[in-house]
C-alpha cells in the first residue's frame, strides 16, 4: 500500500516534469507550422494543422468576396475582402500558407457568386512553408547554419584535443603543479563567457580572427578545455592499468594498445565532454553578438529574428532548425555513452 | 640447462627503495612454481620483471638460454593472468580471446579454431558472444585463462589470479587451474599470498620476504623442513608454535630446558647443538599437529579456547605467557579442561639471532 502511494507519487512527478518540457515544445512545434493567421488564434493550437477551413460569400453591395476562416475556437471570422483574385491569392500565400492557382481560386469563388450564398472551402496548407520562408526571408540563414556547425565542430576539436591531453597528463603523469592545473582549469569554467568576450574581442581583432568562426570557437573552448580535462582525467584514472599491460603482454605495441584498448575505454568521456562543447557553441548568442559582425551564427540570427512581431512563426521554425542538429548529435553520442560500458 | 633462469635479479625503485634483491632461481620446462610471501615482499615485482612490465635494475633473466631483459613484453612469448583479470570490457569474450591471435595476423579460420578450442578448455564456450560486464567474477577469470592459453605461451604468469574470488569459487578454480596446467603442460609461475593456494598448486614454492628468497622447495619441504623462522611462522594455519629454550648438557645427553618443561633431544642436530649451542638459548618450533594430547605429558596446562574445524579442533592454551595452538582430534575436550601434552620428534630448531635453522 505504502509502495503503491510512493510509486504513484513518483510517476506524478515524472509526468509533471515531462509536461513542463513537452507542452512548451509542442507549442513551439505547432507555431513553427502555423500560418500568420493562426498565430493570433486563441486558444492556440497544440498540434499543427494541415489545412484551413474557409468560407466565401459574395457581397453584392460592395461587389467583393468576403473571405472567412474557421479559427481554433470553431468560429468563422472575417479575414479579407477583395474582388481581385491575384490579391486574394497573394493574401492566401502570405497569411495562410496556402498556395492555389489563380484560375482554381476563381472557379471555387465564383460558385459563391452564382449561388448567392456562403460556400465552404478547405485548402491545404503548404506544410513546410515557414521553414522554406525562414531560409528565404532571413538573408543568410543558410550561411548562419553552416557557421554554427563550423563553430561547433572547431570548438569540439579544440576542447577535445587540448582538454583530453591535459586530462591524460593529470591522470597518468606526475607533473609539477598538477592540482593547481586541475583547479585552475575549472576556475576558468566559472567565468561568464560574456566577460571573457570583451577582452577577447581586442585580441581577436589583433590577430585577424574577429568575425570568424575560429575566433568564436576559441572563446567557446575556454570553459570547455577545463571541463574536458576534468571529465577525461577521471576516466583515464578509472582505466585500470592492467588493461593496458595485458594488451602489451599479449602482443600489442604501445600505440596499438592506445588505439585498441585505452582510447575505446575513454571514448565515453570524450563523447560526454564533446556534448558540452557542442552545446556551448550551438546555444550561444551573447558571445557571437559581441564577436561577429556579418558572420552570424544560427542561434544569433534566430535571437534577432524574434524581434519582428509578424515573423514569429518563421523564428519558431528557425528554432526547430536549431534544435534538430542538437538532438541528432545527442542521439548519436548517446549510443557511445551508454553502450560502451556494455 | 634450465628453461627459465633468474640470475641475481635486483629491482630498485626511485634509486633507493629495493624491492627485490639477489634473486636466483632455475625453473625446468613444465614446472608449476609459486611465489609465496606477504604483501610487499617483491613477488609481484619479480613476476612483472619476467613479463617485461617492470625493468630489471641488475641481473639477468634467461628464457630458453637467451636473455630477455631487454625485450618488450610482446616479444617475450609470455602470457599473464592479472589480479583484476584485465578482461577488456569493450570487447566481447570472443574478441578478448582472439585479441593476441589477431595481432599475430593469423587468418580467421585459424583464430576461430583456437578460440573454440581454448574456450572448451576453460569452459566458456556458451559465453563467447557476451561482454565481460555480463559475466560473474569466476567467468571473467575463465576468460582471462582462455586468453592466456590461446597464445600457447612459453611462460604462463599468474598474478594472484584467485584473490578476487569468493572462498568457495577460489577452491574450485584452483582445481581447474591445476587441470588446465596439466592439459596444456606450460611452464607456470603463480604469485600468491595465500599459502593454501601455493601448497596445493605448485611443484615448487619460492617463499619470499622483504625482497629476498627465504626458501625454495616442494610444498612438503617448505612445510615440514622450513629453513627460517619466518617460514615456520608464515606457513601453516595455524602456524608453528615457538618456545624459547636453553640448551643444557647432562651426561652426554642434550636437554632443551624451558621454564615449564624439559625435553630430552635426540634429533640429528644433536652434534651441532653439543658443539655450538650448549648454554645458549635457541628457538624450538613445533607444528600444532605435532603436539599430542595424552594421559601423561611433559607439560600440564588448560584448554582455554576451542575452535572446532569439523575434521579437527584447534585448542588454544597458554604456556608461560605464550599462546600455543594444538591441532587435535580429541573432540570430547571442553574449554577449561586440564590437558597433558607431549611433542613428537618432528620439531625444528632455530638460532635466536639469525632466525635460521640449526642443522
Amino acid at each position: 500500500m505504502k509502495n503503491t502511494i510512493r510509486r504513484t507519487l513518483l510517476y506524478l512527478v515524472i509526468v509533471f516534469i515531462s509536461m513542463m518540457v513537452l507542452i512548451p515544445l509542442s507549442y513551439l512545434v505547432s507555431i513553427s507550422f502555423s500560418s500568420a493567421a493562426e498565430i493570433n488564434d486563441y486558444p492556440k493550437q497544440m498540434f499543427p494543422s494541415f489545412s484551413h477551413e474557409l468560407a466565401v460569400t459574395w457581397d453584392e453591395e460592395n461587389s467583393y468576396y468576403i473571405l472567412e476562416r474557421k479559427n481554433n475556437a470553431g468560429k468563422y471570422e472575417e479575414l479579407y475582402m477583395s474582388s481581385k483574385f491575384d490579391r486574394i491569392q497573394a493574401y492566401l500565400e502570405t497569411q495562410l500558407n496556402v498556395y492555389v492557382e489563380e484560375e482554381d481560386l476563381e472557379k471555387d469563388f465564383v460558385q459563391a457568386k452564382e449561388l448567392g450564398q456562403k460556400i465552404e472551402l478547405t485548402y491545404r496548407k503548404s506544410f513546410f512553408n515557414n521553414f522554406i520562408k525562414f531560409f528565404t526571408v532571413f538573408g543568410g540563414a543558410e550561411k548562419a547554419l553552416v557557421n554554427s556547425i563550423k563553430a561547433a565542430v572547431i570548438t569540439i576539436f579544440i576542447s577535445m584535443s587540448i582538454g583530453g591531453l591535459v586530462g591524460y597528463a593529470l591522470a597518468r603523469t606526475s607533473i609539477i603543479g598538477k592540482e593547481a592545473i586541475s583547479i585552475g582549469s575549472l576556475i576558468v569554467r566559472m567565468f561568464p563567457m560574456v566577460s571573457i568576450s570583451v577582452p577577447m574581442a581586442i585580441l581577436l581583432v589583433k590577430y585577424g580572427l574577429y568575425d570568424s568562426m575560429l575566433g568564436l570557437a576559441i572563446v567557446y573552448s575556454i570553459p570547455n578545455i577545463g571541463l574536458t580535462a576534468a571529465i577525461t582525467r577521471g576516466i583515464f584514472m578509472g582505466v585500470n592499468k592492467e588493461f593496458e599491460e595485458a594488451s602489451m603482454v599479449f602482443g600489442a605495441t604501445k600505440l596499438q594498445t592506445f588505439r585498441k584498448i585505452t582510447f575505446p575505454l575513454v571514448l565515453p568521456a570524450f563523447a560526454a565532454s564533446s556534448m558540452y562543447a557542442f552545446i556551448t557553441a550551438w546555444n550561444d548568442t551573447a558571445v557571437s553578438l559581441l564577436l561577429t559582425n556579418k558572420n552570424e551564427t544560427l542561434a544569433l540570427l534566430i535571437y534577432k529574428s524574434i524581434g519582428g512581431s509578424s515573423s514569429i512563426h518563421y523564428a519558431a521554425s528557425g528554432a526547430i532548425v536549431l534544435i534538430i542538429p542538437a538532438l541528432a548529435f545527442t542521439f548519436l553520442l548517446k549510443n557511445y555513452i551508454t553502450q560502451l560500458w556494455g | 640447462m634450465s628453461y627459465l633462469t633468474l640470475e641475481n635479479v635486483k629491482k630498485v625503485y626511485n634509486k633507493n627503495v629495493t624491492a627485490v634483491e639477489s634473486f636466483n632461481l632455475e625453473i625446468e620446462d613444465g614446472e608449476f612454481i609459486a611465489f609465496l610471501g606477504p604483501s610487499g615482499c617483491g613477488k609481484t615485482t619479480t613476476l612483472r620483471m619476467i613479463a617485461g612490465l617492470e625493468s630489471v635494475t641488475e641481473g639477468d633473466i634467461k628464457l630458453e638460454g637467451k636473455s630477455i631483459v631487454n625485450l618488450e613484453p610482446r616479444e617475450r612469448g609470455v602470457s599473464m593472468i592479472f589480479q583484476s583479470y584485465a578482461v577488456w570490457p569493450h570487447m566481447s569474450v570472443y574478441d578478448n580471446v582472439a585479441y593476441a591471435l589477431k595481432l599475430k595476423k593469423l587468418n580467421k579460420k585459424e583464430i576461430d579454431k583456437i578460440v573454440q578450442e581454448v574456450a572448451k578448455t576453460a569452459d566458456i564456450t556458451q559465453y563467447l558472444d557476451r561482454y565481460p560486464s555480463q559475466l560473474s567474477g569466476g567467468q571473467r577469470q575463465r576468460v582471462a585463462v582462455a586468453r592466456a592459453i590461446a597464445v600457447k605461451p612459453k611462460l604462463f604468469l599468474m598474478d594472484e589470479p584467485l584473490s578476487n574470488l569468493d572462498a568457495k569459487l577460489r577452491v574450485a578454480m584452483r582445481t581447474d587451474l591445476k587441470r588446465i596446467h596439466q592439459e596444456v603442460a606450460s611452464t607456470s609461475i603463480f604469485v600468491t599470498h595465500d599459502q593454501a593456494e601455493a601448497l596445493s598448486l605448485a611443484d615448487r614454492i619460492v617463499v619470499m620476504n622483504h625482497g629476498v628468497i627465504e626458501q625454495i622447495g616442494s610444498p612438503r619441504e617448505i612445510y615440514h623442513d622450513s629453513e627460517t623462522m619466518f617460514i615456520a611462522k608464515f606457513i601453516g594455519s595455524p602456524p608453528s608454535n615457538f618456545f624459547h629454550v636453553e640448551v643444557k648438557e647432562k651426561d652426554k645427553d642434550i636437554w632443551l630446558v624451558h621454564s615449564e618443561f624439559e625435553l630430552k633431544f635426540n634429533g640429528t642436530e644433536k652434534e651441532t647443538l653439543l658443539n655450538q649451542y650448549v648454554g645458549k638459548k635457541i628457538v624450538l618450533s613445533v607444528r600444532p599437529e605435532n603436539i599430542k594430547i595424552a594421559d601423561e605429558g611433559i607439560i600440564e596446562t588448560k584448554a582455554l579456547i576451542i575452535e572446532p574445524q569439523g575434521s579437527h579442533n584447534i585448542i588454544n592454551t597458554n604456556i608461560a605467557g605464550e599462546e600455543v595452538k594444538i591441532v587435535s582430534d580429541q573432540f570430547h575436550l571442553k574449554e577449561g579442561d586440564l590437558i597433558h601434552i607431549q611433542f613428537n620428534e618432528n620439531v625444528l630448531l632455530f638460532d635466536m639471532d639469525t632466525e635460521k635453522r640449526i642443522r
